[in-house]
C-alpha cells in the first residue's frame, strides 16, 4: 500500500470493515419483465374496477385508436427494459434510446387520430371537456407504479438518475396512457391526445426534478455504509 | 498462428481478471478479498482522475467518492461480466460531479472577488461579515464535506447519530470532515 495515502488506506479500511455480503441483482431483462408484469397486471386491475368503455370492441376495430394503443404499450415497455438497462453502469447509455420508436409512432398515431376525427366529426370533434374520474385513475395508477419503479432502480441514483427516472416515468405514464384508452369515455383522440400528453408531460417534468433526489434517498436509507 | 501476446498485456489483462474474481468474493462477504480489490484499483481510479483534475487534494477526494460509491452499490456488479468497464462508468459519473462542481466553485469565488473590489474598507472584517464568510464557506464544500461539517461541528451530533441519518460510514465521515477543515482553510485564506 505504499502509494496510496494514510487517509485513503484507512478509509479503505473502514469500507471493508463494514462489508457484508450482498445479494446481486437479476438480470435486467428478467427484473424489467417481472416489473411489466406487475404493472399491467395493476393498471388492468384499476382498469376493471373503474369499468371498460362501453364500446371498446367497436373502438379496438378502429385502426388508428388500436394503432395509438399499440404505440402506448411499445413505448411503456421499451421505457421499461430502457429504464433497467440505462440504471447499471456497465450498460451503454444508448439503451435510452429505446423507447424511441414506440414514442414516434405514439406522437404520430395520436396526430393521425386528430386528422381522422376531423374528416369524421368536424369541428364538433374538437370540443374540450374535463374529467376527474380520469384524474384518480391517473394519480392512482401512476404515482405508486412510479415510486415502486424508482425504488427498484435506487442504485441509479450514482450513477444515471435524471436518464433513469424519465424512462421510469415515461414507462408509467405511457403504461397508464393505454389503461385511461381502454376506461375513459372521450370518443374523440384530441381529448386522449391532451389527457395523455398532458398527463406525461406533467410527470415528466415532475421526475427531472423530485425524481434524482427520490433515488438518491432511497439509496441513502437502503444502502447503510 | 498468432504471435504471443506482450507480457505487459497479459499481466494488465490478468491483474483485470483478478479484480472481477475479487469483486464476487467481496459480494459474497469476503472482507480481505475486498480490501485487497479497494487497493488494488485505487491507482487504476487516480490515473482516470488525473486525467481531468490537476489538484491533488481534488483526486485524492474523487478517489474516496469513487469507492463509496463503489461500496454502495457493488451488488449491481455482475460477475459473469468485466469489471473495469463498471468501475470506469462510476468513476467518470464522480470526476464529472466534481470538474462540474469546480466550475460552480470557480463562478462564485469570480463573484465573490468582484464583490470584494467593489467594496469600500469600512464594509469589510465587522463580525458579521465573517460569520457570514464562513457560513458561504461551508455553503461551497462538496454535499458530503458540509453534511459532516454541519451536523458533526455545527449541531455537535455523535459520529454514529451522523453515520445513521447520512448512511455514511465512520470512517467516511473523519475524512470528509478532516477534507472538509482543508477545503475551509483554504476557502477562508484565499
Amino acid at each position: 500500500m505504499s502509494n496510496i495515502d494514510h487517509t485513503i488506506e484507512s478509509f479503505i479500511a473502514s469500507l471493508a470493515e463494514t462489508a457484508v455480503p450482498v445479494r446481486r441483482l437479476w438480470p435486467p431483462f428478467v427484473r424489467a419483465s417481472l416489473w411489466l408484469v406487475f404493472a399491467v397486471a395493476t393498471i388492468l386491475a384499476l382498469a376493471l374496477l373503474k369499468g371498460m368503455h362501453h364500446d371498446l370492441a367497436l373502438r379496438l376495430a378502429r385502426r388508428e385508436f388500436a394503432l395509438e394503443l399499440f404505440a402506448s404499450l411499445a413505448t411503456g415497455v421499451g421505457a421499461a427494459f430502457a429504464a433497467f438497462y440505462v440504471s447499471l453502469p456497465d450498460r451503454s447509455p444508448l439503451w435510452a434510446l429505446l423507447p424511441v420508436p414506440g414514442l414516434v409512432l405514439w406522437s404520430f398515431a395520436m396526430g393521425v387520430g386528430c386528422y381522422a376525427d376531423w374528416i369524421r366529426l368536424g369541428p364538433n370533434g374538437f370540443i374540450l371537456g374535463s374529467s376527474f374520474e380520469c384524474l384518480g385513475f391517473i394519480v392512482l395508477s401512476t404515482v405508486p407504479l412510479s415510486a415502486a419503479l424508482l425504488y427498484l432502480l435506487r442504485h441509479a441514483a450514482a450513477i444515471r438518475p435524471i436518464a433513469t427516472t424519465t424512462l421510469s416515468t415515461l414507462s408509467v405514464a405511457a403504461l397508464a396512457g393505454v389503461g385511461q384508452s381502454l376506461t375513459h369515455h372521450f370518443d374523440t383522440t384530441l381529448m386522449i391526445l391532451l389527457w395523455h400528453a398532458g398527463t406525461t408531460g406533467l410527470l415528466l417534468a415532475t421526475a427531472r426534478f423530485l425524481g434524482p433526489s427520490f433515488l438518491r434517498k432511497a439509496m441513502g436509507r437502503a444502502a447503510r455504509v | 498462428m498468432h504471435a504471443p501476446a506482450h507480457p505487459r498485456l497479459v499481466s494488465h489483462a490478468a491483474a483485470k481478471d483478478n479484480w472481477a474474481c475479487l469483486m464476487a468474493r467481496a459480494q459474497d462477504g469476503d472482507r480481505q478479498a475486498y480490501r485487497a480489490l479497494l487497493i488494488a484499483i485505487t491507482p487504476y481510479i487516480r490515473a482516470l482522475t488525473r486525467r481531468a483534475l490537476r489538484d491533488a487534494a481534488d483526486v485524492d477526494e474523487v478517489v474516496q467518492d469513487v469507492l463509496l460509491t463503489l461500496h454502495q452499490i457493488r451488488h449491481t456488479y455482475d460477475p459473469s461480466r468485466p469489471f473495469a468497464p463498471w468501475l470506469a462508468t462510476i468513476a467518470r459519473r464522480r470526476i464529472v460531479d466534481r470538474v462540474r462542481w469546480n466550475a460552480n466553485h470557480t463562478a462564485q469565488k469570480m463573484a465573490s472577488v468582484a464583490a470584494l473590489l467593489t467594496e469600500t474598507p469600512t464594509e469589510r472584517h465587522s463580525p458579521q461579515d465573517e460569520r457570514n464568510g464562513l457560513r458561504e464557506a461551508i455553503d461551497a464544500l462538496p454535499e458530503r464535506q458540509r453534511h459532516a461539517i454541519e451536523l458533526l461541528k455545527l449541531r455537535g451530533l455523535t459520529l454514529q447519530e451522523v453515520s445513521q441519518q447520512t448512511g455514511m460510514s465512520i470512517g467516511s465521515l473523519k475524512a470528509a470532515t478532516h477534507r472538509a477543515f482543508k477545503a475551509l482553510r483554504r476557502l477562508l485564506s484565499e
